[in-house]
């Protein structure tokens, strides 16, 4: 069974059909890779999958569970992480605290625990601070691990935003242009780290524009345009379809 | 250093009505009764800054909860005879639910439209207050408000009627609700708190149910409003509808804002600054509320985060040295 199957999706804005009858399926341990020209519904279909919006038609399954109408951090709970475009922290928090609060609320307690900080809790939150260290060792920002995530670069956001969504050990990571924006060699890290999270199990889909990530480390890439799935296969097949080439080049 | 500090500042403000004494014996009832406002507009304060502070969700509700919480302890004080105690805590909890159920289809709105929304209530809830006549007496108030008497049924009570009494019973309402505060702001709800406040969407992809701790917050804030309702009508003795209109709002946003929104310090130095500064003033009175408006637009212009980023960069400066 796939992980992620997304089957017939219809997202429309007015008039705009930004997603059409799409499928798609991810199997376990598959690194995916979404991509197509801008506007043709990428992020849109993340974020039909993850619940921040809601679909018209069609169907969303992770684990043969229907996500189509369940509120992002339901999907969240569920082993389903996701980044965004937009780096996106939490500007007022440290970094350590922007990793804490990523894995705080997979540990399912009473409200009233956390009013009154029971021993299991405090015990939980070292072990939490201890995997959150580690994960800002992994992205290379060990030392800004007090400093306000508002104060760090874009590159550095962007690493601790990725570092965030690994917190509480999603069973699938949504990456929505990971190495958009970024120097060359902060793209070079990414991509290792993806390719790691990969080696380690686990199950990646990625939306991302550079073409060179895409070909170098997806198992299959899948093609919108327009909103439509117009290609699918393996990177060398992609690079060869004429539809793909048009889609980017027009004819 | 630092600890022993605090502590004599702690003796300090509970010996605060000796204190008093000792130097201004002439104007002792009045400075104590500045001191019980001072503390009871902390404690509104502290409870108002759980929402706009922590949660970020800009309410102009609190006079309303406020107003529940005050018009509950009075009418059941007053009509139904209740003990002090038992009254507090219908306060509480009849602010509390007011809250839950107003905060609801209120949270479907989102920032500007929330707060015209709240004001709405607040509105609403000062209209109620002024023409339910059979039940709060509209204009013509709540009379005769026993003094509170501390105690269980069948054990022994205490009754609180002199100002220093009264003093410390809002003393100890004030460091409760202050505990409450650190709790609830810091560690995980804290935090819980924060993620919705600086970025919801992102709040959702970390599992948090925004609504939730919107609610959450937003409820605990009313509960201990309406508490600090209780406590001023049993001090007052009188409950009048004017006393929940805008102007209470008023004052909480220049305490809190001006204080230092989200911050304990800040909102305590807030609500001292600016329940005492007007009374101060009064030595000038032609002149006070100019002095006043003066005073207000030079901390936000000097300093448009409130007092607190002063202190901070101050002590921080210090530190660096």
């Amino acid at each position: 069974m796939a992980l992620l199957e997304v089957r017939g999706l219809v997202k429309r804005f007015l008039g705009v059909t930004a997603v059409d009858q799409v499928d798609l399926a991810v199997e376990p341990g598959e690194l995916v890779s979404l991509i197509g020209p801008n506007g043709s519904g990428k992020t849109t279909l993340f974020n039909c999958v993850t619940g921040y919006l809601a679909a018209d038609h069609g169907r969303v399954l992770f684990r043969g569970r229907d996500l189509t109408h369940v509120a992002p951090h339901r999907v969240a709970r569920l082993g389903v992480a996701r980044t965004f475009q937009q780096v996106s922290v939490f500007p007022r928090l440290s970094a350590l605290e922007n990793l804490l609060v990523f894995l705080q609320q997979h540990q399912e307690e009473h409200t009233l625990a956390r009013l009154i900080r029971t021993p299991r809790l405090r015990r939980l939150e070292v072990e939490a601070v201890e995997r959150a260290r580690r994960l800002l060792d992994l992205v290379g920002l060990t030392d800004k691990a007090d400093a306000a995530a508002g104060s760090l670069s874009y590159g550095q956001r962007k690493l601790l935003a990725f570092a965030a969504a690994l917190m509480p050990d999603p069973d699938l990571l949504l990456l929505d242009e990971p190495a958009a924006a970024v120097n060359p060699t902060m793209i070079n890290q990414m991509k290792s780290h993806i390719l790691a999270l990969h080696r380690q199990g686990k199950t990646v889909l990625l939306v991302e524009h550079n073409m060179e990530v895409v070909m170098d480390i997806s198992q299959r890439v899948v093609v919108l345009d327009h909103g439509q799935k117009i290609a699918e296969g393996s990177p060398d097949a992609i690079r060869r379809d004429a539809r793909v080439i048009e889609a980017y080049f027009g004819r | 250093m630092r600890r022993a500090s605090a502590l004599a500042f702690i003796v300090m403000v509970v010996a605060a009505p000796w204190l008093v004494a000792a130097a201004v014996p002439r104007q002792q009832r009045y400075v104590l009764h500045v001191l019980i406002f001072t503390v009871l507009f902390a404690a509104l304060a502290l409870s108002y800054d759980l929402v706009v502070g922590h949660v970020g969700s800009l309410s102009l509700a609190h006079p309303a909860f406020f107003g529940v919480g005050a018009y509950a302890a009075a009418i059941l004080a007053t009509r139904a005879r209740w003990p002090f105690l038992a009254d507090l805590l219908a306060a509480v909890l009849a602010a509390a639910v007011v809250a839950a159920l107003v905060g609801v289809p209120l949270f479907r709105l989102t920032e500007h439209a929330f707060a015209v929304g709240t004001l709405g209530l607040a509105l609403v809830a000062s209209i109620v207050a002024n023409n339910w006549v059979e039940v709060t007496r509209g204009p013509l108030c709540i009379t005769g408000i026993p003094k509170p008497v501390l105690g269980l049924p069948g054990g022994p009570t205490l009754a609180v009627t002199t100002l220093p009494g009264y003093y410390w019973l809002a003393l100890a309402a004030l460091a409760a609700v202050v505990l409450l505060y650190r709790r609830l702001t810091t560690f995980r709800l804290g935090r819980a708190f924060h993620a919705v406040r600086d970025n919801e969407p992102l709040a959702g992809a970390a599992g948090i149910d925004p609504l939730k701790y919107r609610l959450l917050a937003f409820t605990i804030g009313a509960a201990l409003a309406g508490g600090v309702g209780a406590l001023y009508v049993h001090y007052l003795s009188v409950m009048c509808p004017e006393e929940m209109t805008v102007a209470l709002t008023v004052n909480l946003l220049v305490i809190v804002f001006l204080g230092g929104v989200g911050s304990l310090r800040g909102v305590l130095v807030g609500a001292v600054l600016f329940t005492a500064l007007p009374e101060v003033l009064r030595l000038a009175p032609t002149w006070r509320l100019v002095i006043y408006g003066g005073l207000l637009l030079l901390v936000v212009v000097r300093s448009p985060e409130g007092i607190e980023s002063l202190l901070r960069r101050a002590s921080g400066a210090r530190a660096g040295r």
